[in-house]
């Protein structure tokens, strides 16, 4: 293969798909970027076999058609002189591409090495057996849906953040991906907090079983939507999931578990209804949370007529009160929440105002934090089981 | 430098599980009295009487050893039951003069008695109003140590031993641990003590004599610690309620085990008392660890933390019976389950939103059946508690032996 690329342009990709590519790996060959040269552009292809990106420099002779996104630079990336592919180590290509000072860059596969000029200066690698490499899927257009990139990576945003991290609990590692009803629904928890969050999507009919994607994808996806207004497209396959952003297609693999019936334990009614400015809940929160310790954070919420009271104590600290105004009616009521979890939930809150709902000091607790975003958090409760 | 008050008690009581036996049967008296397990199997003693110790009989020893040694020897299977009983009017005894008990286990406990003269007298006063009072309502014979420091008092009930009471007097200090050997020293093991003895430590004095610094040097922390004790200077105190970190039960069979029905019902058995140990003292822990030992001594672990912290036997033995899923199959020589994490019951508890989620229940369901459980579960400690452990059992427990251990012993859940 013979190429010729923006430098910057070529940096920009190898960062990219780098982000996927391991350091370290069992199967040394998955520490290569492959390098395609197609007749109409160069692919950066990199995978740690959950997940895997395609990355497209485009040629200038063929703007990709049936790109919605209006990249205006894409001329001029990449001469293709002569087709081919090369497996080359990827943190060493990036490095050196970065390092160059030249414009342009030319790549060109001798013999078993690859050699990238720039100017008068030059760097051979010793290539890899292309056959080695990981097949990775190409993206499909059909039967595809479409999201706005910047709505996505909300979306992503206001769930993530609940998915389990510790040891086990497979299912509850990723982010639950539900397209029925022209709705794209996100949900995620770790068992003792739920966000769930969801957007139409006029889907034209098109819906898919629910699926658990992985959070090292979702950030992913995330991190090559680089224009928020440009459409993204996805495609479910078998056990993968795939997203076109751009130029670049990406890749992960589904998680194979069962996701907790989470509708099951969003109340559909409660007794207890309080609205706060989310802005000071959240100060005051913080405040009270200053004090609880380490081990059982618990800040009690009570809350009378027109008024909360938060109050959190750790044996060893001491204990904190706070007030505040609210919007409440009815009899007395209180719940205990681990302050981290409310914050955490705040912190995404779209609107001034945010909405508690509860049924008894033992049952979950429903915060609205936007017109179609709910985050479910279990209370902290002492001697009753 | 030192002046800290004569106020640490170490109580230790005389070949205790021995003793208990000779005093519920009198005509054992004068005769080389064990407790411990079968010379068959695998067997080893508990405990020794003075008579037994004559012929170079210990704890710990194999069985066949102490026969060997001591051909008339009394072996009797050990009654825990009983020593319990007998230890807890023990500890009794002690708090009657100080709520600073720190038991070390059944037959042994340090006291702190600073504070209480002014009911009792001072600490040596104590210390033979507490030995009396053993005795009188016992029937057992305890060795007392007085000192300044747990480390001065337990070497003190040590060094008189049996029948023993000893005061170490801050000025007395020196002259009573410059002499000892260097193994004297708690945390001074074989081979600490070998690694001294290249350095020309023989004595506590000579460690004493050792700059700071080189020993710090030699053995690290433990250097300082050891270090600071041939000066006599310990600084932990009497604490009544040591901290527990885990709650478990192993045995050791006296024949290797392959058949995993089997072993399951020693993993019921041993779940159900390690739960009603836990209950006994207010708590309830959220991992649980399986430990296995294959018959070439090979030993596997394997854990799992639930949502939720529990104290309740079948919830630990389900768990517990698919960690035994875990392990290779093989016939095992030890098994044993463990419950860690733990917290008090009244500590608060952050719930969660699919309990029995991987039963595939519902998490209502699942508080139901903990409700249930708990209530029953109530009643039959009742019904333990009056009538004894073997009063309410597992079905498929009924008509078993108890699990014998190394020592004989039944399965009495250990705290670690």
């Amino acid at each position: 293969m013979k190429v010729t690329c923006d430098r910057e342009k070529l940096r920009e990709g190898l960062a990219v798909v780098n982000n996927v590519i391991p350091a370290r790996s069992t199967k040394p060959v998955l520490e290569n970027v492959k390098l395609v040269a197609k007749d109409d552009c160069l692919e950066l292809v990199g995978t740690d076999l959950e997940v895997a990106i395609r990355y497209k420099l485009m040629s200038h002779q063929q703007v990709a058609s049936d790109d919605e996104s209006s990249q205006g630079d894409t001329h001029g990336l990449v001469e293709i002189a002569e087709p081919g592919v090369a497996v080359v180590p990827a943190r060493v290509a990036l490095d050196f591409v970065k390092d160059l000072v030249g414009n342009t860059v030319t790549l060109e596969t001798r013999e078993n090495t690859l050699h990238i000029f720039s100017g008068p200066d030059t760097c051979e690698l010793v290539t890899a057996d292309s056959d080695e490499y990981p097949t990775v899927n190409q993206f499909d257009p059909e039967d595809s849906f479409g999201i706005q990139g910047g709505v996505f990576t909300r979306l992503v945003a206001q769930t993530a953040f609940a998915a389990a991290r510790e040891a086990g609990r497979y299912a509850m590692h990723g982010v639950l991906m539900d397209l029925s009803d022209e709705t794209l629904k996100l949900v995620a928890t770790d068992g003792r907090r739920l966000a769930l969050t969801s957007h139409p999507i006029p889907t034209t009919g098109y819906s898919h079983a629910p699926v658990i994607v992985p959070a090292k994808g979702m950030q992913l996806f995330c991190r090559v939507i680089d224009d928020p207004l440009a459409q993204i497209a996805f495609h479910f396959y078998e056990n993968e999931i795939g997203m076109r952003a751009g130029n670049a297609e990406v890749f992960a693999r589904l998680i194979d578990g069962e996701f907790p019936k989470y509708a099951a334990v969003i109340p559909s009614s409660t007794a207890e209804h309080m609205e706060a400015d989310a802005d000071l809940l959240t100060r005051k929160l913080r405040l009270v949370a200053n004090v609880t310790g380490a081990e059982a954070r618990a800040v009690r919420l009570s809350m009378k007529t027109g008024e909360l009271v938060l109050a959190g104590h750790s044996a060893g600290r001491g204990e904190a009160h706070a007030e505040m105004e609210v919007e409440y009616k009815g009899d007395a009521a209180e719940i205990a929440f681990n302050p981290d979890y409310v914050l955490e939930g705040l912190r995404h809150c779209e609107k001034q105002t945010v909405a508690l709902e509860f049924n008894d000091r033992l049952s979950p607790g429903k915060f609205t934090l936007g017109e179609s975003y709910t985050y479910i958090v279990m209370p902290i409760t002492v001697d009753t089981h | 430098m030192h002046e800290s008050p004569l106020s640490i008690l170490h109580v230790d009581m005389d070949a205790f599980y021995a003793s208990v036996e000779v005093r519920d049967n009198p005509s054992l008296a004068g005769l080389p009295v064990c407790v411990g397990g079968p010379a068959s199997g695998r067997g080893v003693i508990s405990a020794a009487s003075y008579e037994a110790r004559e012929f170079g009989v210990h704890s710990a020893m194999p069985t066949s050893q102490a026969r060997r040694l001591c051909p008339q020897l009394v072996l009797l299977p050990p009654d825990f039951d009983r020593y319990t009983e007998t230890s807890r009017q023990i500890m009794e005894i002690f708090r009657r003069y100080t709520p600073l008990v720190e038991p070390l286990s059944l037959d042994e406990a340090f006291l702190d008695v600073s504070g209480c003269e002014r009911l009792f007298g001072d600490a040596v006063a104590v210390g033979r109003r507490i030995k009396q009072d053993i005795l009188a309502e016992t029937g057992l014979v305890a060795s007392v140590g007085v000192a300044t420091s747990k480390f001065l008092a337990k070497l003190a009930s040590d060094l008189d031993k049996p029948d023993g009471f000893r005061v170490i007097r801050a000025h007395e200090i020196r002259d009573v641990l410059d002499p000892l050997p260097v193994s004297k020293i708690f945390g001074v093991g074989e081979r600490t003590a070998k690694r001294l003895e290249q350095l020309g430590v023989h004595t506590v004095r000579d460690l004493a004599d050792k700059p700071r610094d080189e020993v710090a040097k030699e053995f690290g922390a433990s250097g300082i610690w050891i270090h600071d004790l041939a000066h006599g200077i310990d600084t932990r105190r009497v604490t009544p309620r040591r901290e527990e970190k885990s709650h478990g039960m192993e045995r050791t069979f006296a024949e290797d085990i392959a058949d995993r029905a089997e072993l399951k019902l020693f993993l019921l058995q041993f779940c159900e008392e390690v739960a009603f140990g836990l209950r006994d003292k207010g708590l309830r822990g959220r991992t649980i660890t399986l430990k296995a030992r294959y018959s070439d001594f090979k030993t596997v672990t394997r854990t799992k933390t639930l949502d939720y912290p529990t104290n309740l036997g079948p919830r630990i033995f389900a768990v517990a019976r698919d960690l035994l899923d875990r392990v290779k199959p093989g016939p095992l020589r030890l098994i044993g389950i463990s419950v860690s994490g733990l917290l008090d019951v009244r500590a608060p508890i952050q719930e969660t939103l699919f309990n029995g989620h991987h039963e595939g229940g519902s998490r209502e369901d699942w508080l139901q059946t903990s409700k249930k459980l708990e209530r029953v579960t109530g009643g039959i400690d009742k019904l333990r508690r009056k009538f004894g452990r073997d009063a309410v059992l597992p079905a498929s427990l009924l008509g078993r032996e108890r699990a014998k251990g190394l020592d004989g012993s039944d399965g009495k859940p250990g705290l670690e």
